[in-house]
């Protein structure tokens, strides 16, 4: 081939802008350490950068709504034991004063203290956890129970996502389960009975309210039941999260990020390069032969 | 018999031969770097006897054949369309790199404000009566929304962007067509006067080389040395001494983006230049325009007219804290065109968050989240579009880096290409100084080999003048 000056030097820029722009290249990776920042530098894992960052986002949130559901279905729980624990002392005086053996005064007492323990209840279950009432349903803004026992809420039960599309309840139903709504007892109703039976004396009414007593006393254990269900629901929820998000940052860094090693080599192979290109490029200028006709 | 009156004239002509070789050489030395430049070389002819024949015959030195341009045909055909296709393919490769607004890690970009949204939605699904973060939910709506409007915008910029480089370059293909138009009719003139056309025939190749790289037109010679220039499809941009003009108006249909026209030659015009007709750099950046720039706009509409629109059918059906119902939680346009740009949050809602409609049935309780649930929901369910909101950004981003990808491929592999011939030109038609200081010597010398003819001739003139006379 004839090489004429033109092809010399336009060569000599071509390639040294070429090795030049090599060298820069690989100094931007090893220094953003990104492989990826314009969609056409790989279509293909820029395209799948958008759906791992959306759903590392998205598995991080509903890690979140889940640890504050299931804060909220603790303290439920804690409040259906101290129902539990104030419903066996209610039974337990019950059965002792049915007996006939006991004074209208001492009847009386165990009167009072049931309605002690009646109240109790109310407070109980007008537990609140970061400024939601859980007991109320959806009515989470105001008491669910009123001083009377009367049951101010609604009957939703809440849920909330513990996995993408994937719903599950996070709170029980406190009109069944102390109200009796749908075919169980009315626990406040019924010891409401009982407390006026003993203050008037009337041990056979006492007596005849025991059973349903009992049976207020397994509604709040089938609802302990409950929320100890959807507690493992959700702990289950969480740890399932954790392992999808740990897969996905992996891929996700995998496709945007830098191997440091290899681009450090890519740098170190560029650099090379360039001090060759720019060796060869000096020495070849150096032959002319106007340097030698003298 | 040679007559030295005679040889003397005609060595003195000798002289002016190699005086131009060496004029030659000194020109091709001067113009080295002269882009464009072809070399030029002397063609030496030995001059016959004349008048006399036979074993006596002496020829009578050397003129000066012509001076020729060193140029390879072959090449030269093919330089044209390699330039072409380089700056076709160059011109939308970077328009497409320039547009950064599909980053996929672009902080405040679409995936990462539509995943804010989302996050805000399902924050508040676990508490949906707390104010502070209803008001949460309008700030990422009004960041989604506003996202919409910036990434429709930088898209709508590079779209005008290209539309300043075209009209620049037609200011440049306007003004190079009739130059060479111009061209052709001067080396016609000055071919028949006799003169020497070789600056202008290189200056000519070079204006058909820019028109090629920027418009795709195919240079062809007619029969009477001219150089003519065809757009892709056949349109003639230059007709022998005169040149089309080409210009472009503001297109209603695409946006008010530019179209191309062209006032023929004849005058006729100026009459619409359908795309297909135009190649070369002008070519592409069109391509890039209402190519990959302007789908990605269009799946950006899409998406904001969509999502918008489910949302709001959805929130429309809810109810806000105080009840009511039947507001929209984003304003958009009636068709997704321009959705991208005009969705903003209904600034009704957004001066109130009890208004933000998180309930599904009444009374509208406080804790009531299933509305909040039911938009959330939206995040995985299919647009009408065909795609669900996640899937839709990574079709948009994963489409224009294929787009990109490929033009950027294209384009690396084109310029190889024109390097290479390019190459192989400048290897034909460049000078090499090694080789002009060669004949620069070559004629040197034998500039001073006829001196020493017409010395050795003189003193043999005197030689002959001295006879007869005698000194003393």
């Amino acid at each position: 081939m004839r090489v004429t000056n033109a092809l010399i030097y336009e060569g000599a820029q071509a390639q040294v802008a070429a090795a030049r722009d090599r060298a820069f290249q690989a100094q931007q990776k090893v220094t953003d350490g990104v492989r990826v920042v314009h969609p056409g530098d790989d279509p293909a894992a820029a395209s799948m950068m958008v759906t791992h960052q959306m759903a590392i986002d998205r598995l991080a949130t509903i890690d979140k709504t889940v640890s504050s559901a299931s804060d909220e279905l603790q303290t439920a729980d804690g409040a259906l034991q101290s129902v539990s624990t104030l419903l066996a002392r209610a039974r337990d005086l019950s059965v002792q004063l049915g007996n006939d053996t006991y004074s209208a005064s001492e009847r009386a007492n165990g009167a009072a203290e049931i309605r002690g323990i009646s109240a109790q209840i109310v407070q109980v279950m007008n537990t609140q956890i970061g400024g939601r009432y859980i007991f109320g349903g959806n009515v989470d803004r105001t008491p669910p129970f009123d001083v009377s026992g009367n049951y101010q809420g609604d009957t939703a039960t809440r849920q909330v996502e513990v996995a993408p599309g994937l719903l599950q309840n996070s709170s029980v139903r406190a009109d069944q389960i102390i109200k009796g709504v749908g075919g169980g007892v009315d626990i406040l109703g019924n010891l409401g009975a009982i407390a006026n039976a003993l203050a008037s004396n009337d041990g056979a009414t006492a007596r005849g309210a025991l059973d349903t007593l009992q049976s207020g006393v397994d509604q709040v254990a089938a609802g302990l039941a409950q929320t100890g269900t959807l507690m493992d629901g959700m702990a289950n929820a969480q740890s399932v999260s954790a392992a999808a998000t740990d897969a996905v940052k992996k891929a996700l860094s995998a496709e945007s990020e830098v191997d440091i090693f290899d681009a450090s080599s890519q740098l170190a192979a560029a650099q090379q390069g360039l001090e060759a290109t720019l060796t060869v490029t000096a020495k070849s200028f150096q032959y002319s032969l106007l340097d030698f006709l003298k | 018999m040679a007559d030295l009156f005679a040889l003397l004239v005609q060595s003195g002509n000798s002289l002016g031969a190699h005086s131009a070789a060496l004029a030659t050489a000194g020109n091709n030395i001067a113009n080295a770097n002269t882009p464009g430049y072809t070399r030029q070389t002397v063609e030496l002819v030995a001059n016959p006897a004349s008048g006399v024949t036979g074993p006596l015959a002496v020829g009578r030195g050397v003129s000066i054949g012509v001076i020729t341009q060193a140029r390879d045909a072959f090449v030269e055909r093919q330089v044209p369309q390699t330039l072409a296709a380089g700056g076709r393919s160059q011109a939308e490769s970077d328009a497409l790199q320039a547009m950064s607004a599909l980053d996929p890690a672009l902080p405040g970009g679409l995936s990462s404000t539509v995943s804010q949204f989302y996050t805000s939605l399902r924050t508040l699904s676990q508490n949906p009566g707390d104010v502070g973060l209803r008001q949460n939910v309008l700030s990422t709506s009004a960041n989604l929304a506003q996202s919409f409007n910036q990434t429709a915008a930088t898209i709508e910029d590079t779209r005008n962007g290209i539309d300043s480089k075209i009209q620049g370059d037609l200011n440049v293909i306007n003004s190079t067509a009739r130059n060479l138009a111009d061209l052709n009719g001067r080396i016609q003139q000055t071919s028949a006067a006799g003169g020497d056309v070789n600056d202008l025939l290189d200056a000519r190749r070079t204006a058909a080389d820019t028109l090629a790289r920027l418009t795709g037109s195919t240079p062809y010679t007619n029969e009477a040395g001219d150089t003519l220039m065809a757009l892709p499809g056949g349109l003639a941009l230059v007709t022998g001494n005169s040149a089309s003009q080409l210009s472009a108006l503001p297109d209603a249909t695409n946006g008010s983006h530019l179209r191309l026209l062209v006032t023929k030659a004849d005058g006729s015009g100026p009459s619409a230049l359908p795309t297909a007709f135009m190649g070369g750099e002008v070519g592409g950046l069109l391509d890039a325009r209402d190519g990959a720039l302007k789908t990605a706009a269009n799946a950006v509409d899409g998406l904001a007219f969509d999502l918008g629109t489910s949302l709001n059918t959805l929130h429309a059906a809810g109810y806000a804290m105080d009840g009511t119902t039947g507001r929209a939680l984003f304003t958009l346009p009636t068709t997704s065109a321009g959705a991208a740009s005009q969705i903003a949050v209904n600034p009704i809602v957004a001066a109130d968050p009890k208004l933000l409609a998180a309930a599904t049935t009444l009374p509208a309780a406080s804790g009531d989240n299933r509305n909040i649930l039911a938009m959330i929901a939206t995040e995985a369910q299919t647009l009408a579009g065909g795609n669900d909101p996640v899937a839709t950004l990574q079709k948009i981003t994963g489409d224009f880096g294929t787009s990109s990808a490929t033009a950027t491929a294209t384009a690396a592999h084109d310029s190889a290409m024109v390097t290479h011939l390019t190459d192989l030109r400048n290897s034909s038609a460049g000078v090499s100084i090694d080789e002009e200081m060669i004949n620069l010597t070559k004629a040197q010398t034998a500039y001073q080999a006829v001196s020493k003819v017409i010395t050795t001739a003189n003193s043999m003139l005197m030689t002959l003048m001295s006879i007869g006379t005698t000194t003393g």
